[in-house]
């Protein structure tokens, strides 16, 4: 079992819901996928890689028939699956820091949900509901969220260089090269190892 | 929030006591009984937070613990069981987590620190080497009749004398003593960037119960912390760290790469740190050192790094851009406040100015001690996400150019503009200008907490 | 569409588990064994079959009760949950997967029922749709760049870093030989293929030390 692969962590959480606030939940996610400025926030913690909510109605539960029995149950369920970078406790902290809003209006309608704000019993919640990752797979495990946009930004700029280079004079070269490095110079980190896990 | 008895906090956590020397004792408890009256012995003089309107005092005391420590004091298993994981491992076991390898290993540090015998801190501070000494003579002999303790070892530190005074410099030249976080309830005035930046630009002072155990914290609630209440009310946690300089290995670094960089030696300096080595922020004047606004405290904090998204004035990785983030993560800077740290500490060794002969194996360095709430939150992941690694800076693996454990190898990226005198930069393998000689995690009780010690009147709940 | 983001898909996969009482060990520890010692690195089956970004297998057990009043419930079956995210379209990424890792599929969904083996392409496809349960929010923090794309840019910034790095206070021409070479080897030379530098790890989880 592992919940970690190189720097990204793979979270899951499942909580119940009463069927009737299911609804409103959908709403808000519908109003969020299509208001971007909603996800301006979720953008701007550059530590997701990918996340997602599903919905999964009380009788959404794949049902193939041979010998399976059908589920019986009164609670609708609500399944996040997060890929994240950094440590558990970072994780949860920013979010209870700058997101709460948010995270209020996709959790309050699970049982029990404490809210988002104070954090630690937030943080005893979402260790109630986590459930851990048999298989971890990542294309990149040496690469954040952050390098990866760093990494396109540093592509784009040298294919523009790269168009041009041999019709410079070699002063005109010059002074592109050192605009192409300007461009670049805040997205140079190297990547590697992640820090031992605490 | 509750007002601040400061009679019942030890002097140490809530004000640098700028006296100019320094020494620290390390003890280790022999017996459980003669311990606890030790301690009860030199319970009244250890210095409080009660302000020095009269003048300073000719030397101060204070006294801090191990897991170890409390472990020798008897205390109750459920309470000692309480204390945080990290306390309890004690900052040897955590040097996997901390980056303390290589140069910096265990097995590299004095041989105090390896031996795992640290129980008890006692801090003296004083106005003279003559007060330092009279002191220290007192402590020991109180010590050695109780029977309580033997002494490990212990460590001087002063100030850095320069033409007769004592300064905030450090031995590679720069000047200290700014960065250090305002609480609410312990200061008398603001300084502006000192605190918690807010939405609309201002500063605030942070919660106290950043600092101190039993007060309300940035959360929105009371820290975790040992029980019982009494026992970690008014108390916080100390990490000890004694930080060697490679003198020479930085002057010939900073010689050899200056000679490559437009802007010049002490302008290379500068954006290694992210001030000039007067002290001037690069933010605020990132072309010259500008003095006068070093002595001004309402400037010379106070600064946001909204306009230099790109790092052209401080580098996106300079030492105190990394470890204060301020607005650099959006959200009104609201995901650096509980990563904050209060800084204590002095230098050791002797000061060589810049051009006279130095060599990497002559002892000197800093002794740094961080007081916080909680060594994991706090100093840990500052340690491990912001000095030893780079990713929340977008600067993937990258380590603090001064403080990292490059082992010859890494980056520093200046960045820089068009200008000639602030070109982009790149330092390659950089070698390590600070190894780590030892340290610890202490816990600094409460007043009152030190006396339900030495009358052994701790219960848990 | 829910499911995507940009050019990025949020496959969500439940798979019910075969419950026989007579398997020893249950189909759901078997999933699990294999998964413990399948590889995550280069030689994963998402490394071999084309478009993945990340994708997670996770053994749900059951519901979660999480105390009162809520009502305690519990899953007549255990589920076997696919998480991915990848470039393209669904019918070809299952395609893939079929054609490039067939033996490990039939080693993993083998314990789920109605599965039909991955020899049969379309029968896979077909049985995976029948378990997808709908994305109902999905975020990707870059939605643009495909898997190809993005190993290349890593491989690309590393280089430019360090051409940077060595190239410093380089008389013009000269250094514009040099890039120019540099970008024609660049573009020649093979790149770390998907899932290259993570660490083997045991089993390990992030902690609660706080």
């Amino acid at each position: 079992m592992s919940n970690i692969n190189g720097k990204v962590y793979a979270m899951n959480a499942i909580t119940p819901m009463k069927p009737w606030k299911t609804w409103i939940l959908r709403g808000f996610f519908f109003v969020l996928g299509r208001v971007k400025p909603l996800q301006q926030d979720l953008i701007n913690l550059s530590f997701i890689e990918f996340a997602r909510w599903v919905v999964l109605p009380r009788r959404g539960f794949p049902f193939l028939g041979n010998g399976q029995k059908r589920e019986e149950l009164q609670y609708d369920y609500l399944l996040f699956f997060s890929n994240f970078n950094g440590t558990w406790n970072q994780y949860i902290d920013a979010f209870s820091a700058v997101l709460s809003r948010g995270l209020n209006l996709i959790w309050r309608w699970s049982e029990k949900f404490p809210g988002s704000v104070p954090v630690t019993p937030f943080k005893n919640y979402i260790a109630q509901v986590q459930f851990d990752t048999d298989y971890y797979y990542t294309a990149y495990p040496r690469a954040t969220a952050n390098d990866l946009k760093s990494a396109h930004i540093v592509q784009a700029s040298l294919d523009a260089l790269s168009l041009r280079a041999q019709d410079y004079t070699p002063a005109q070269f010059e002074e592109a090269y050192l605009h192409f490095v300007i461009q670049v110079q805040a997205h140079l980190g190297e990547t590697g190892d992640a820090p031992v896990v605490f | 929030m509750s007002k601040l008895n400061s009679t019942d906090i030890q002097g140490f956590v809530l004000r640098g006591y700028n006296l100019p020397v320094g020494r620290y004792l390390f003890l280790h408890l022999e017996d459980a009984t003669r311990a606890r009256k030790m301690i009860g012995q030199l319970l009244g003089q250890v210095t409080t937070g009660q302000r020095w309107d009269g003048g300073k005092p000719e030397s101060t005391m204070n006294i801090a613990f191990t897991h170890k420590g409390l472990v020798a004091l008897n205390l109750p298993l459920a309470t000692l069981i309480t204390f945080p994981v990290e306390f309890q491992d004690g900052m040897k076991k955590r040097s996997g987590i901390l980056g303390d390898t290589g140069l910096n290993a265990p097995e590299r540090w004095d041989d105090v620190w390896r031996s795992d015998r640290v129980h008890m801190w006692l801090g003296v501070n004083a106005k003279s080497p003559e007060a330092l000494e009279a002191r220290c003579v007192k402590l020991l002999a109180t010590i050695q009749e109780s029977g309580g303790a033997t002494l490990l070892g212990s460590q001087d530190a002063a100030a850095v004398v320069i033409d007769g005074k004592p300064t905030t410099r450090e031995h590679f030249g720069y000047t200290d003593g700014f960065g250090n976080p305002e609480y609410l309830g312990v200061e008398r005035s603001s300084q502006p960037g000192q605190g918690k930046l807010l939405a609309d630009g201002t500063w605030a002072p942070l919660a106290t119960g950043e600092l101190l155990l039993g007060y309300a914290d940035e959360a929105g609630e009371l820290p975790v912390a040992p029980v019982p209440h009494l026992l970690a009310a008014n108390g916080t946690f100390m990490v000890y760290r004694k930080l060697h300089q490679n003198l020479a290995t930085f002057r010939a670094y900073l010689d050899e790469q200056a000679a490559l960089y437009g802007g010049g030696r002490e302008k290379l300096a500068a954006k290694f740190i992210g001030r000039w080595r007067d002290g001037t922020p690069l933010e605020l004047s990132p072309d010259k050192p500008d003095f006068p606004l070093t002595q001004d405290p309402k400037r010379s904090t106070n600064f946001t790094y909204g306009a230099d998204p790109e790092g052209t004035r401080c580098p996106l990785g300079a030492h105190i851009r990394r470890v204060h983030p301020r607005d650099d993560f959006g959200f009104h800077g609201k995901l650096i406040d509980r990563r904050r740290i209060t800084r204590r500490g002095l230098p050791y060794g002797a000061f060589v100015p810049e051009g006279e002969p130095v060599s990497d194996s002559e002892d000197r360095g800093v002794i740094f001690m961080a007081l916080n709430a909680s060594i994991s939150r706090q100093f840990e992941f500052v340690q491990q996400q912001w000095i030893g690694y780079g990713n929340d800076a977008h600067l993937g693996n990258d380590k603090d150019m001064l403080i990292g454990n490059h082992g010859g190898r890494g980056r520093f990226v200046v960045q820089g503009d068009t200008r000639p005198e602030n070109p982009p930069f790149i330092c390659s393998n950089m070698p390590n200008f600070v190894e780590l000689r030892g340290g610890e995690y202490f816990f600094l009780p409460s007043i009152t907490a030190l006396g339900m010690i030495a009358l052994s009147l701790v219960d848990p709940r | 569409m829910p499911n995507k983001s940009g050019s990025l898909y949020g496959l969500t996969i439940l798979s019910p588990i075969i419950d026989d009482e007579k398997a020893t060990p249950s189909h759901d520890l078997q999933i699990r064994k294999y998964l413990a010692s399948l590889a995550t690195d280069d030689r994963s089956p998402f490394a071999l079959a084309p478009g993945t970004h990340l994708a997670r297998l996770v053994v749900m057990d059951d519901v979660i009760y999480v105390g009162m009043p809520a009502c305690e419930e519990h899953l007549k079956s255990k589920y076997l949950v696919l998480e991915s995210n990848f470039d393209g379209e669904l019918d070809d990424y299952l395609g893939g997967l079929a054609d490039h890792v067939p033996e490990q599929l039939d080693s993993i969904w083998g314990h789920c029922v109605a599965y039909p083996g991955a020899a049969n392409r379309q029968a896979f496809i077909d049985y995976m749709k029948a378990c997808q349960l709908d994305t109902t929010f999905y975020f990707a923090a870059i939605n643009d760049k495909s898997l190809p794309e993005t190993l290349r840019a890593l491989h690309t910034r590393s280089a430019v870093a360090d051409f940077i790095a060595n190239h410093q206070g380089m008389e013009p021409a000269r250094l514009q030989a040099e890039f120019v070479q540099f970008v024609a080897q660049l573009r020649s030379e093979p790149i770390p293929g998907p899932g290259t530098g993570g660490i083997a790890r045991d089993i390990k989880t992030g902690g609660r030390n706080e």
